[in-house]
């Protein structure tokens, strides 16, 4: 009883500068170790290459957020989007790597490395710290990568969904550079070490690439893996181990700094134990992400690119039915408001055609390969891409257009006479700066000479005076245009019929170029 | 340098010791014959009014004469300091990078991979860069707040520490080159071109590091802001304007001529940045007035 008067006597007196010792040998070791972190995080950020690098990340994110991107981003692929917010990281991620190795050694390369020698703080802590210091920069990147994300995410025309363990990726890759500083920092004590290290990485990296073509478990090595190129696949079709590389990760990010902290003298029991736990994280995680392509995940793609009609479910909008994968339905609307304006320029039975359009993806040759459609074979079957908006949109009609004068997909790709122009004045007709939408979806974005119209399959090959009378088409107004298109609707789809004639129909300057007067146009 | 320094005006002194011996010989001479004919054979100049060894030592250090610098002087001058200044020489930096880059070309033969041209492009870019990053070190000097003031100037030492690196350059980037097998080597003559700009451009960026600034090793910047540039060229430059096109790609005629651009810009940079400033370029200083 009187010793615990005492007591609060003691702590109830006022400070006299010398306190009696803590109760608790070390109270304040975590405190102290968060406080150098938060200490060397704001020294960190005064750096200017580590300053510069920030805003440079900002920049670089904003301007991947703001430039359009061809206006495809107003119809954004979450499940693309996800992944598509990792690289940008590894830029603060290599200035953080050196900067943090720099910190490190600033108290060797100053010569006060014997003056911490008298602190309490072990050195290993002062290590844990300066590795624990990336992760205000960590969280901020995670604030980037969620703004990035939810912006996407909020769109109107967003489709599918996200992962979180591909969001974690970007953050994640933040605190491996803090740990993997600390660590060659501590094994090669130079500061000469790190720029030869960041390159020997880069030449590492590049040479398993090319000596293991692509092994999928050695690829899944690398910190960030983007698999890119592909046009977006639903997204069970994916077919990425992105838990288990987060896993994987972080396995690797303790068991880095563990290394580190063991280096530096920290032999504990407990981080120790850490080390031995970190290395069994990690190697769940590699054996997880290891194995490649199931042959569930094959047959799934097969079944979804040869046979899509098993997924999907179609939806009819007035006269025409559009089937989509599941998590594109929302978007039939936009499809079929192309079709409807499409038909609405067309004459004869194709302006009462029942039309199918139908969305197709290959996803046979997995997440980086470019592969073009083939095209459908069936009559009155329009496909339609994963990618939706800007110039896709524009591309679309030209399909749509090439299906209502030929019938199919597969004679549309052989149109080598003036159905072209029909073809074109179609799919543009309506649109506010048809132009402008001639010259976008024209593969060499010219409006003059001979050239190819992008579709979703075949492209539409143009000579340069059929280029001559859509030009002149599309400047008239296009009520003008439309009783005539009406009225000569079976001359102007017959392949017989030469350009010259074509423009005489509709009432356009007869055109002077090379082609104007013969019927089979593609041999020029 | 500071000890190079030393040893410079050691090796001056010593040569103005051994004319004034000269002199001073002379002068015996003269003194033993007649003393009309003093001057005649004194190769330190005139002689004649010295009669002691002390005045001797004033008048012929410095082998110039009333002020004008003879012409054999540079040669000495250079040729005193080449010993000093190839102490000085970082030699450690340039020999780790140097080592460094010959790994890396060296692993195609190493673990004996297939690669294609691209991935030797790669390697040999890699190489040079590295190898670079040595050589911002290269005019690095603990000393040079008191060297500042010898009268060798600047640009000789800074010359002759380029002309004591070169030839060890040229057989490094030759051994690099050759390391590189037959098969997976791009053609020479343009990655010669790449690798010499970075290589000008790492003393080049470090000379005007010297010339603006306060810093007597500037090494460690050069080195990092060189490594910074090339990842932020490499990753943001693009398509058109890509500085590190791959072999035979429409881009590559076009990207050498601005690393030939690069390379002589590095050159002029340099040199002109290796003359002694000769007051601080502080823009604190205006700020004050």
């Amino acid at each position: 009883m009187s010793e615990l008067v005492t007591r609060t006597v003691v702590e109830e007196a006022a400070p006299t500068g010398v306190e009696p010792p803590a109760q608790d040998l070390h109270p304040n070791r975590t405190r102290a170790v968060i406080a150098l972190a938060r200490f060397e995080a704001r020294e960190l950020l005064m750096q200017i290459p580590v300053l510069v690098f920030l805003l440079l990340y900002v920049a670089y994110t904003g301007w991947g957020m703001f430039n359009g991107r061809e206006g495809m981003d107003d119809y954004p692929v979450l499940h693309d989007v996800d992944r598509s917010t990792q690289t940008a990281p590894l830029l603060l991620a290599l200035v953080l790597f050196v900067s943090i190795n720099r910190a490190v050694l600033r108290s060797r390369r100053q010569g006060t490395d014997r003056h911490f020698d008298v602190l309490v703080m072990e050195p290993w802590r002062r290590s844990l710290a300066h590795a624990l210091s990336a992760v205000p920069f960590a969280v901020f990147t995670a604030l980037v990568v969620g703004f990035e994300f939810t912006w996407a995410a909020l769109k109107p025309g967003a489709v599918g969904h996200g992962s979180l363990a591909e969001l974690l990726v970007g953050p994640l890759s933040i605190l491996l550079a803090g740990a993997l500083g600390v660590l060659v920092a501590r094994s090669i004590p130079f500061t000469f070490a790190v720029p030869p290290f960041v390159i020997g990485m880069y030449v590492l990296t590049t040479l398993v690439a090319a000596s293991t073509q692509g092994t999928h478990w050695v690829q899944w090595l690398a910190p960030v893996v983007t698999e890119e190129g592909a046009h977006p696949f639903p997204s069970d079709l994916l077919g990425r181990p992105a838990a288990w590389h987060v896993l994987y990760l972080v396995g690797l990010i303790v068991l880095l700094l563990c290394l580190a902290l063991l280096i530096n003298g920290g032999r504990t029991p407990r981080i120790k134990a850490i080390t031995v736990l970190a290395l069994a994280v990690m190697a769940q995680g590699i054996a997880g992400q290891a194995p490649g392509d199931s042959a569930a995940l094959i047959a799934a793609r097969a079944k979804a690119s040869a046979t899509p009609e098993k997924v999907q479910t179609c939806v009819a909008h007035e006269r025409s039915t559009y089937c989509a994968y599941p998590e594109w339905t929302g978007q039939t609307a936009d499809w079929a408001e192309v079709v409807q304006r499409v038909q609405s320029l067309a004459g004869g039975p194709a302006s009462a055609e029942r039309l199918t359009v139908r969305q197709r993806v290959d996803a046979r040759s997995g997440l980086e390969s470019d592969s073009a459609l083939e095209p459908a074979k069936a009559p009155g079957v329009v496909t339609v891409g994963t990618r939706w908006g800007g110039n896709r949109i524009p591309e679309f009609a030209v399909g749509v257009a090439s299906v209502l004068v030929t019938g199919d997909e597969t004679s549309s790709g052989e149109v080598c006479d003036a159905r072209s122009v029909i073809i074109m004045w179609l799919a543009l007709g309506s649109e506010s700066h048809p132009l402008t939408m001639l010259r976008h979806v024209r593969l060499d974005d010219s409006i003059t000479g001979g050239g190819l119209a992008l579709a979703p399959t075949n492209p539409v090959s143009m000579n340069a005076a059929q280029t001559e009378v859509i030009k002149e088409l599309l400047q008239k107004p296009r009520y003008s245009v439309i009783p005539k298109v009406k009225a000569h609707w079976a001359e102007l789809t017959s392949p017989k019929t030469t350009t010259a004639q074509v423009a005489q129909l509709l009432g356009v300057p007869t055109p002077t170029g090379p082609g104007a007067l013969s019927v089979k146009t593609c041999e020029e | 340098m500071l000890d190079d320094a030393g040893t410079a005006g050691n090796a001056e002194s010593a040569g103005s010791t051994g004319d004034a011996e000269g002199a001073g010989t002379a002068g015996s001479r003269g003194r033993a014959g007649t003393a009309g004919t003093v001057g005649s054979g004194g190769t330190a100049g005139t002689v004649g009014s010295g009669g002691t060894v002390g005045s001797g030592l004033a008048v012929g250090s410095g082998v110039t004469a009333g002020g004008i610098p003879s012409r054999g002087r540079p040669y000495t001058v250079a040729r005193a300091i080449l010993r000093p200044l190839w102490r000085t020489i970082p030699r450690r930096a340039l020999v780790t990078g140097a080592v460094l880059g010959l790994l890396f070309a060296g692993i195609p033969r190493l673990f004996s991979l297939r690669l294609d041209t691209w991935a030797g492009l790669n390697l040999l870019r890699a190489a040079a860069l590295t190898f670079a990053l040595g050589l911002a070190f290269l005019l690095d000097d603990p000393a040079r707040h008191i060297t500042a003031a010898v009268p060798t100037r600047r640009p000789v030492r800074v010359g002759l520490r380029v002309a004591l690196v070169a030839p060890s350059a040229v057989l490094w980037w030759t051994a690099a080159l050759f390391l590189i097998p037959e098969q997976a080597r791009p053609p020479v003559g343009a990655v010669t071109l790449e690798a010499a700009a970075t290589a000008l451009l790492a003393p080049a960026a470090a000379a005007v590091m010297v010339r603006f600034t306060d810093r007597a090793e500037p090494g460690g910047a050069v080195c990092v802001g060189l490594l910074a540039m090339a990842v932020l060229a490499h990753l943001l430059l693009p398509e058109r304007w890509t500085l590190f096109p791959a072999p035979f790609a429409p881009r590559w005629e076009g990207a050498h001529q601005t690393w030939a651009v690069i390379l002589v810009a590095a050159a002029l940079a340099g040199a002109w940045s290796c003359a002694e400033p000769l007051r601080r370029w502080r823009p604190a200083a205006f700020a004050h007035r």
